[in-house]
């Protein structure tokens, strides 16, 4: 009887595998540096913050000053404050189920933190590379209108934790966001 | 037994049936040939002002009336978004829609965005030399470069780099418009309230005009066929919109007279049967009514070229009078009689009633508005026909039928009946009380709201209304108008009141106002935006200066300089510029025009103050209109003139009887009857609280024709025992038909009916009651 799940893992192709240790990861946060290269500006853009990560939809993204946000995501709902919109306005809520292209987006980061291969495949071909200790997922948008501003999302990870996401835009443009354990970690 | 009595009647009843068969025939030849309208803009009186012309245009194919409102509920949020979207899907350009709305993807993706923003600066009011000074666009690129910091960074590559000013987004705003409406799974819901489950919304806008009833009709066929194809399981949709309560109306209508038909039928021939004992009475009776229902339908079509079906329907109502004229020509026949001996008897009496009630229908003929003439022409030549059948085609018939009453009871019961004439004077206190009462209260209430003669229940109206304040749709009460001879001189003369409805707005008297100026500028207004920008080598040189040393690429601001140099050169759009379909449409319902030239329609949102928002727009030539106030007038004045014309009526029908009776005392005594039924009618109506519409004027119309049959028939003189039996028997049986099938009408669900129904019944109830005591011979005069 013990065998069976050992079984099943063997089994089981390691994408379902790894979805299934990063589900069973309840809450998690850890520090992140972000590097963006946009093609309107010379230099790359390098912001530090943290993210919080609960199951089943709640991740929040705080940009520590200067270019201070604060990003959550909550079920279907974005508030976001800071940022463009500068220190002192009121927050701004979205409704993501209004916004296809923003839900991608989500979707790619929150779908591989939960584990939940049924969301990121609606929105992406996904393909993993490496093994379950040292991987990575190249996520591939399947709609049109989110690939008029997304070429592929590239996430990689340790174990059961998220280490890196990058994104690359037709523009040119892209995202590089490195992430290390903090506080408690991965339980 | 049956099948003997049916062989012994059947020989002499084959002339009745052939003679039905007949009737019936030319009747559906006049159906054939007539063109039936149902449409209500044909009803109503052309408008005298200005501001009527423009409500009845409105009214016709104006935007509120062309709204439907669609509620989904009874599932799941997913589900019902599900079935949202599928419909919408379904439904989005084709046939009956001009614009299906059930989220917000149409305005921010697809060509109309593509267009706005293509367009931004001749639309947006955030365009002036300021705008493009070196200091302004510096504080703009600095909002830009915060943006590309940030979590906006794709939002700010894609827009704020061609668009460093954010003008893009008051020309968005304006015509996205504001509306309260929740998204889920990217569509609309309802707000939430805790006591309500999830609802999603959409908003559909027909082809059709909101009182083209059959347009309509296929509009909300469509949209109940996109439900059910989008398997809806338990899922309920919920209908709202002028088009589809007028619908949703018509057709409890239809059932509700379906069921009183049905009902009516039953009693009527149970009636016949039992007094006269031969099916053949039934033939008899629809002979004539069938023949003036020919004859109604082909004078209406010959006259007016075309017949309503509201003309149809109180016509044919008002046509059930001419059951009555066989039941008392078979009634008055003693068995084996002749036909001149019974048409001698009451010959005169009949004719006598039939002129009195044509001419008091000539009021409603030349009343000079379309809906109630048709009623008028349709009954008067329906009732003429049928009056000439019965003396002249029915006599032979019923002689060779053998049609007669079953014999009648002793004089004795006669007598006792008789004998309650000795408190005739007691009739004139119902009918004084009656009169007293009217008088103390200045005369009965008349109705001036429209909205008492819709069939609409209240609940309807109020979820109607808080749907509409819901999904930002402008309510249709008050309403600024701004006339011109063009689009531009609307425009411009829109442009220079914006101002003080910007006030109003920040002032909290209004919420907001649409008007189409808002959304396209006129082509001054846009070429001086277009004047305002620098051209191509002056705006590069200020753009490299503005972004000096805030570490943007140089060719960053490419799609920014290359978007301006494009509007410089770009011609001014004008409302036929403005090719997207869902845009164009809301620019078409701000701007509607008639023959005489164009209005410009300024709907404010929200009105708190709405003194100030009329004193607003006449304070800056325009006109502030109350649309419901101008419906409310409308009628007003409709009504009045019906009344006026129902006494005119009144005055010829009391001429007739004065030249007919040669007797003042016996005209009065039958006017006391038939005019205290109306009295007392009146007075019941107004005790019960009721507001007179233009359907009592038809519904007392109707009881003034039968009080005079009744009236006439006893005032005859000189009879014997016998007959005075027959006319009693006879006037009863006429009596109780009506009654009760008018008082089935009054337990129906649809107010219209029930008021009609109420009115009749009680009406023929107190005419026969008056009539009997007023004008019979008393056993002293007898």
């Amino acid at each position: 009887m013990l065998c069976l799940p050992l079984l099943a893992a063997w089994s089981d192709p390691p994408l379902e595998t790894l979805m299934r240790r990063l589900a069973a990861v309840q809450r998690a946060e850890a520090t992140f540096t972000e590097r963006k290269t946009l093609a309107a500006l010379a230099e790359p853009v390098v912001t530090h913050g943290h993210l919080v990560w609960r199951r089943p939809a709640y991740l929040a993204k705080i940009t520590d000053p200067p270019d201070a946000e604060t990003l959550v995501v909550d079920g279907d709902t974005l508030t976001v404050s800071g940022g463009a919109d500068g220190e002192h306005a009121a927050p701004r809520r979205l409704d993501l189920s209004g916004e296809p292209g923003l839900r991608a987006l989500v979707d790619a980061v929150r779908g591989t933190l939960a584990g939940d291969l049924v969301v990121l495949s609606a929105a992406y071909a996904v393909t993993m590379a490496g093994g379950l200790a040292d991987w990575t997922l190249t996520l591939t948008p399947r709609a049109p209108e989110v690939a008029r501003y997304l070429t592929r999302a590239v996430l990689g990870g340790t174990g059961a934790a998220l280490r890196s996401v990058a994104f690359a835009q037709p523009n040119g443009d892209g995202s590089v966001m490195t992430i290390a354990p903090a506080g408690g970690g991965a339980s | 037994m049956s099948g003997r009595v049916l062989r012994v009647a059947l020989p002499g009843g084959l002339p009745i049936g052939l003679a039905l068969a007949g009737v019936l025939l030319a009747a559906a030849l006049a159906f054939a040939r007539a063109d039936i309208r149902t449409d209500m803009l044909s009803l109503l009186p052309t408008g005298e002002s200005a501001a009527a012309r423009l409500m009845l245009a409105e009214a016709g194919g104006g935007p509120a009336a062309r709204m439907i409102l669609a509620g989904i509920d009874g599932a799941p949020p997913a589900r019902l978004a599900a079935i949202s979207a599928a419909m919408g899907a379904a439904l989005r350009g084709t046939g009956p829609f001009e614009d299906v709305r059930n989220g917000p993807g149409a305005e921010t993706g697809g060509p109309e965005a593509a267009f706005l923003f293509g367009h931004r600066y001749l639309l947006s009011p955030a365009v002036d030399a300021d705008a493009f000074a070196e200091p302004a666009l510096r504080a703009a690129m600095r909002n830009v470069l915060r943006a590309l910091r940030s979590s906006a960074a794709p939002l700010a590559s894609q827009f704020g780099l061609a668009d460093p000013q954010g003008a893009f987004l008051p020309v968005a705003g304006a015509w996205i418009g504001a509306n309260q409406m929740r998204l889920r799974g990217g569509v609309w819901f309802a707000p939430d309230a805790a006591d309500e489950p999830p609802r999603a919304v959409m908003l559909l806008m027909t082809r059709a005009g909101g009182m083209d009833v059959a347009g309509q009709d296929a509009s909300v066929a469509a949209i109940r066929a996109a439900f059910a194809a989008a398997e809806p399981g338990s899922a309920r949709l919920v209908l709202g919109g002028p088009a589809v309560f007028a619908q949703e109306a018509a057709q409890s209508i239809r059932s509700d007279a379906l069921l009183v038909s049905i009902g009516s039928v039953v009693l009527v021939v149970a009636l016949l049967l039992w007094r006269f004992r031969s099916p053949w009475a039934i033939a008899a009776a629809l002979v004539p009514v069938a023949l003036g229902v020919a004859a109604g339908l082909a004078a209406v079509q010959a006259v007016f070229g075309f017949v309503h079906g509201v003309a149809l329907g109180f016509g044919m109502t008002m046509l059930g009078v001419t059951a009555d004229y066989p039941v008392l020509l078979i009634g008055h026949r003693k068995q084996g009689e002749a036909p001149p001996a019974t048409l001698r008897r009451i010959g005169r009496a009949f004719a006598l009633a039939v002129a009195a009630a044509l001419l008091g229908l000539t009021g409603m003929l030349f009343s000079g508005l379309a809906g109630l003439a048709q009623i008028g022409l349709f009954a008067a030549a329906g009732l003429a026909a049928a009056a000439v059948g019965t003396r002249f085609l029915l006599p032979s018939l019923i002689v060779a039928a053998d049609l007669a009453p079953v014999p009648l009871p002793g004089p004795a019961r006669l007598l006792r009946v008789e004998r309650l004439r000795a408190w005739r004077a007691w009739a004139l206190l119902p009918a004084g009380a009656a009169a007293l009462f009217l008088a103390v209260l200045g005369g009965p209430r008349i109705e001036h709201d429209l909205v008492a003669l819709s069939p609409v229940p209240a609940a309807a109206l109020a979820d109607d209304a808080a749907l509409r304040a819901a999904i930002g749709a402008p309510d249709a009460g008050l309403v600024g108008v701004v006339r011109g001879a063009t689009e531009q001189a609307v425009l411009e003369r829109e442009e220079a009141l914006l101002p003080a409805l910007d006030r109003l707005r920040a002032e909290g008297a209004i919420g907001g106002a649409e008007a189409a100026a808002r959304l396209l500028p006129s082509i001054a207004v846009q070429r001086a935006r277009r004047a305002a920008l620098p051209d191509d080598a002056e705006l590069a040189a200020r753009v490299e200066a503005a972004s000096e040393g805030l570490g943007f690429r140089a060719d960053a601001f490419a799609p920014f300089l290359r978007d301006v140099a494009a509007v410089r050169t770009a011609p001014p759009l004008t409302p036929e510029d403005v090719s997207p379909p869902l845009l164009r449409a809301r620019l078409a319902a701000l701007l509607p025009h008639d023959g005489a030239g164009w209005f410009g329609l300024i709907l404010p949102a929200d009105v708190r103050d709405p003194a100030r928002f009329a004193a607003a727009m006449r304070d800056g030539g325009a006109e502030a209109l109350d649309m419901g106030g101008e419906a409310n007038a409308l009628v007003a004045h409709v009504t009045e003139s019906a009344w006026r014309w129902l006494g005119i009526g009144a005055a010829a029908a009391l001429a007739a009887l004065l030249i007919g009776l040669r007797d003042a005392r016996m005209t009065a005594r039958v006017t006391a009857a038939v005019a205290g039924a109306v009295v007392v009618t009146l007075a019941l109506l107004t005790f019960a609280g009721v507001r007179l519409t233009l359907l009592h004027i038809v519904a007392l119309q109707f009881v003034c024709g039968i009080g005079l049959d009744y009236a006439l028939f006893f005032a005859r003189r000189r009879l014997d025992a016998e007959e005075r039996a027959r006319t009693l028997m006879t006037l009863f049986l006429c009596n109780a038909m009506t009654v009760g099938s008018f008082a089935m009408l009054a337990l129906c669900r649809t107010p219209i009916l029930r008021q009609i129904g109420a009115t009749v019944a009680v009406g023929a109830l107190a005419a026969l009651v008056l009539s009997f005591l007023l004008t019979g011979a008393a056993e002293s005069e007898a």
